[in-house]
């Protein structure tokens, strides 16, 4: 375990030849003369960023928003002429009784479950890794990197394969504690089974990153405030609450806000799944879906409207997270 | 002081965090990729081979996504000259310099690489181009038929899968070959020339065709003491004996996500998908006589119990999967996977028998859907005198019957066919007599592909497997949105 001091120290030494680019050191500049440089140059340099992120970012953005205004199909593609229908997508969509009984409120609460299942998993594994000598710090650490580094599709198989109610290693566990009856029952096709299987799936993919960051976090965390907590009667529960949680606030605000981005937007898990890909309607989210619409059945319209539907809801969401969790300040 | 350093870090560890967004993106975009093939595969199922391969292939082989393949023809024939080949068929070099682009799809035949060797030797000693065969998997087939389409970057020629041919004739995309075909036209299996047929105008000339009919395990037919059923009473009787004979072993699995497994018992029961009036399609699928089908062949799983709930989301891999490990005594499975089964397991081998699909009274076959390849020519090709040569070249006896003996597919040529349909071969005559007494093809609309998209008739079959709709109910449904699909 390195000493805190140096830690904080080494920073702090680095200060004063590398800093922190324009804040401290644009000012000296000003009487040179350089007024006009000062407020382009900026502009030039951040330019080629810029363009590429208008060119893979921003087009693609603009051009979803534009399909869902139109009735686009294989034929518009062929012919490359544009359909539009205002926003007949838009009622189709907000009207289909499968959106608000079913899509959303999977989409929501599976994304709310997984966010705070990856997250407090993520947290504990972190605590636990923060607590490890240098050695199992090392090996647990790469073991719970390769969880990560599993690709989706690989991860999902797997999965699959553990929970096949036919003859995977868990229906026979299940069955022989006699809590389900293999002859009678298959949670694939059964809606809260088959978001239980997908939510392990996923927070045992995303528990990594939120663990990664959080130990990052832990080691900027000086170790005096914890021992002068202890010192004063502080137990774990009451110094995790009252030091841990205020000093990382920022990192929870990231790991959450982008946890909840990919949850939301999750697809591959879902769509690989028995049933996912569109056997069952009862368990269609709003990511498998639009691909559904649209490369299945070729409504690129209905498909781009249910994309950008999800945009907005994200956006929203992710509003009133920073609104209501965190200040401002420290994002 | 130490509160800047602590931001600085946040800071830091902050951007480690975008970064890692920005790897996660990455790798989740390929996992949508990946995925995206799947699809594909599954919209391009109709298309016979499409389960077995695009499913398969899903996981590995998208990254390649075909253009490895593209150069093993090509270049071969770069090799063989002109000198001493030319003289030795019809050969005219009116094409010399010129390159034809076709598209083939990967997986139909174990290792096609051979034959377009020979094909693309022949093709330049009678015309003088060369040729470029690019191999595609089915899994990434359709994606990529239209992005090509609307990027203009189709081939010249290609394999397209009998139900998406008239989807990319309507767009617009496809050569009329009416003229061309027409000599020939009465040597062709009728069901393949149906399935490229849009107003009375042909898009796709029959390569091939495959057919699905029961594969069973000997070994437990014999433990049971049960012969191949010749009706459908026969086939429950037997599934019952095999049930109380062999528990260990599902006697027939009715999978939820395979709809060309449920086919034979609606169209067997009198019912259809939808038919045609006036230029106008309706769906049939809730008439009285298909909801008979679907009640015969979802009972088998409710009431007699002859298959497994697990199977409510099985696809055809997943039927194949488990018959090849000996779970269950029969399946529902296309002629093209016998290869596969007996390749996967190999102690399988002699332990395969086949039979056509009963029908209901012993006097005719339940009909199965007769699914294959088209080749067709784009509207964008530059060289269609020079196609339409590939394509006769292709259908001619020689490499037609080639072939599909290498790939276990039925020839689209009729006298070839009606040869086949004389194998002695247990395993391939009953496959034959399928075909020929009983094939039948899906509604011949661009509507279709749609329709098969939504995945209609499986979500149909599966709420009733899961016991979330009747049988009236879920048909009604179903109904409902293929005369949705027709309308609009």
């Amino acid at each position: 375990m390195p000493d805190p001091h140096q830690i904080v120290a080494a920073p702090a030494a680095a200060r004063p030849g590398g800093g922190i680019p324009g804040s401290s050191r644009a000012p000296r500049r000003v009487p040179l003369g350089v007024s006009f440089g000062r407020g382009v140059r900026p502009w030039l340099l951040l330019a080629p960023a810029l363009i590429v992120l208008a060119l893979l970012l921003v087009w693609p953005l603009i051009r979803v928003g534009q399909l869902s205004l139109q009735d686009y199909g294989l034929e518009q593609i062929v012919s490359g002429k544009d359909n539009y229908i205002g926003f007949e997508n838009y009622t189709e969509l907000l009207s289909d009784p499968l959106l608000w009984r079913t899509v959303l409120p999977n989409t929501v609460v599976f994304a709310l479950v997984c966010v705070v299942g990856t997250v407090a998993l993520g947290t504990l594994v972190a605590l636990l890794l923060n607590l490890l000598g240098p050695a199992w710090k090392w090996i647990c650490s790469t073991a719970v990197m390769i969880a990560w580094a599993v690709p989706a599709l690989t991860g999902t198989y797997v999965w699959v394969w553990l929970f096949d109610p036919f003859d995977g290693l868990m229906s026979k566990v299940f069955a022989g504690l006699g809590l389900i009856d293999p002859a009678t029952s298959n949670w694939f096709t059964d809606r809260v089974g088959f978001y239980s299987i997908a939510a392990l799936n996923v927070i045992h993919q995303g528990f990594p990153f939120v663990a990664i960051t959080i130990m990052a976090g832990l080691t900027t965390i000086p170790r005096e405030l914890h021992e002068a907590a202890e010192i004063d009667g502080a137990g774990a529960g009451k110094r995790f609450w009252s030091i841990t949680v205020p000093m990382l606030r920022p990192v929870f605000a990231v790991v959450t806000i982008l946890s909840t981005i990919w949850d939301f937007k999750v697809f591959t898990q879902i769509y690989l799944m028995p049933g996912g890909s569109g056997g069952n309607d009862d368990v269609l989210n709003l990511g498998v879906w639009s691909y559904l619409e649209s490369f299945a059945q070729g409504s690129y319209g209905k498909g781009s409207a249910i994309a950008v539907l999800l945009t907005v809801i994200l956006l929203l969401i992710t509003g009133v997270y920073l609104r209501t969790l965190f200040k401002e300040r420290e994002l | 002081m130490r509160i800047r350093t602590r931001r600085t870090t946040a800071v830091t560890a902050a951007g480690i965090a975008l970064l890692l967004t920005l790897g996660a993106c990455g790798s989740d975009n390929n996992g949508e990729g990946t995925s995206a093939a799947d699809t594909a595969a599954a919209a391009g199922s109709s298309a016979a081979g499409a389960e077995t391969t695009g499913a398969d292939t899903a996981g590995s082989d998208t990254a390649a996504s075909g253009t490895a393949g593209s150069d093993t023809a090509g270049s071969d024939t770069a090799g063989s000259d002109t000198a001493g080949s030319a003289p030795a068929e019809s050969g005219s070099q009116d094409f010399a310099g010129k390159k034809l682009t076709v598209w083939i799809m990967e997986g139909t035949n174990p290792d096609a690489t051979p034959f377009f060797a020979d094909v693309a030797k022949d093709f330049k000693a009678q015309t003088g181009a060369d040729l470029d065969v690019q191999f595609q998997p089915w899994a990434d087939a359709h994606d990529k038929f239209t992005t090509a389409i609307a990027g203009g970057t189709t081939p010249d020629v290609a394999e397209i899968g009998t139900t998406w041919t008239p989807e990319f004739a309507q767009a617009g995309a496809l050569e009329d070959l009416t003229q061309q075909v027409a000599p020939m036209k009465d040597n062709l299996v009728q069901g393949l020339v149906d399935a490229g047929t849009m107003d009375g105008k042909l898009y796709g000339m029959p390569w091939y065709a495959g057919v699905r009919s029961f594969v069973y395990n000997k070994d437990v037919f014999e433990k049971a003491g049960v012969q191949p059923p010749t009706t459908w009473d026969e086939l429950v009787a037997a599934g019952e004996k095999i049930k109380s004979a062999v528990p260990d072993v599902v006697p027939f699995a009715v999978a939820g996500d395979c709809s060309y497994c449920m086919m034979p018992f609606i169209w067997g029961a009198g019912g259809d998908v939808a038919t045609q009036q006036d230029g106008k399609w309706t769906s049939t699928i809730d008439s009285p006589e298909s909801q008979a089908g679907l009640t015969f062949y979802t009972d088998l799983a409710l009431k007699q119990g002859l298959s497994t709930p697990a199977a409510a989301t099985w696809k055809e891999t997943d039927l194949l999967k488990n018959f090849e490990s000996g779970k269950l005594a029969m399946v529902i499975t296309g002629n093209w996977t016998i290869t596969k089964i007996t390749t996967d397991a190999p102690d399988m081998k002699g332990n395969l028998g086949a039979f056509a699909i009963p029908g209901k009274t012993a006097d005719k076959l339940s009909p199965s859907f007769l699914g294959g390849s088209h080749l067709g020519i784009f509207k964008a090709s530059q060289n269609k005198e020079l196609a339409w040569k590939f394509i006769e070249l292709m259908s001619s006896d020689k490499y037609a019957q080639q072939w599909a003996q290498s790939s276990n597919f039925f020839p689209g040529i009729k006298s070839l066919l009606d040869e086949t349909a004389k194998s002695a071969d247990p395993l391939i005559a009953p496959f034959a007599k399928q075909m020929v007494e009983a094939g039948k093809s899906m509604p011949v609309t661009p509507d279709w592909g749609k329709i098969e998209g939504a995945k209609v008739l499986t979500k149909m079959l599966q709420s009733v497997l899961t016991g979330k709709a009747s049988v009236a109910d879920a048909t009604k449904t179903a109904a409902g949105e293929m005369n949705d699909s027709f309308g609009g």
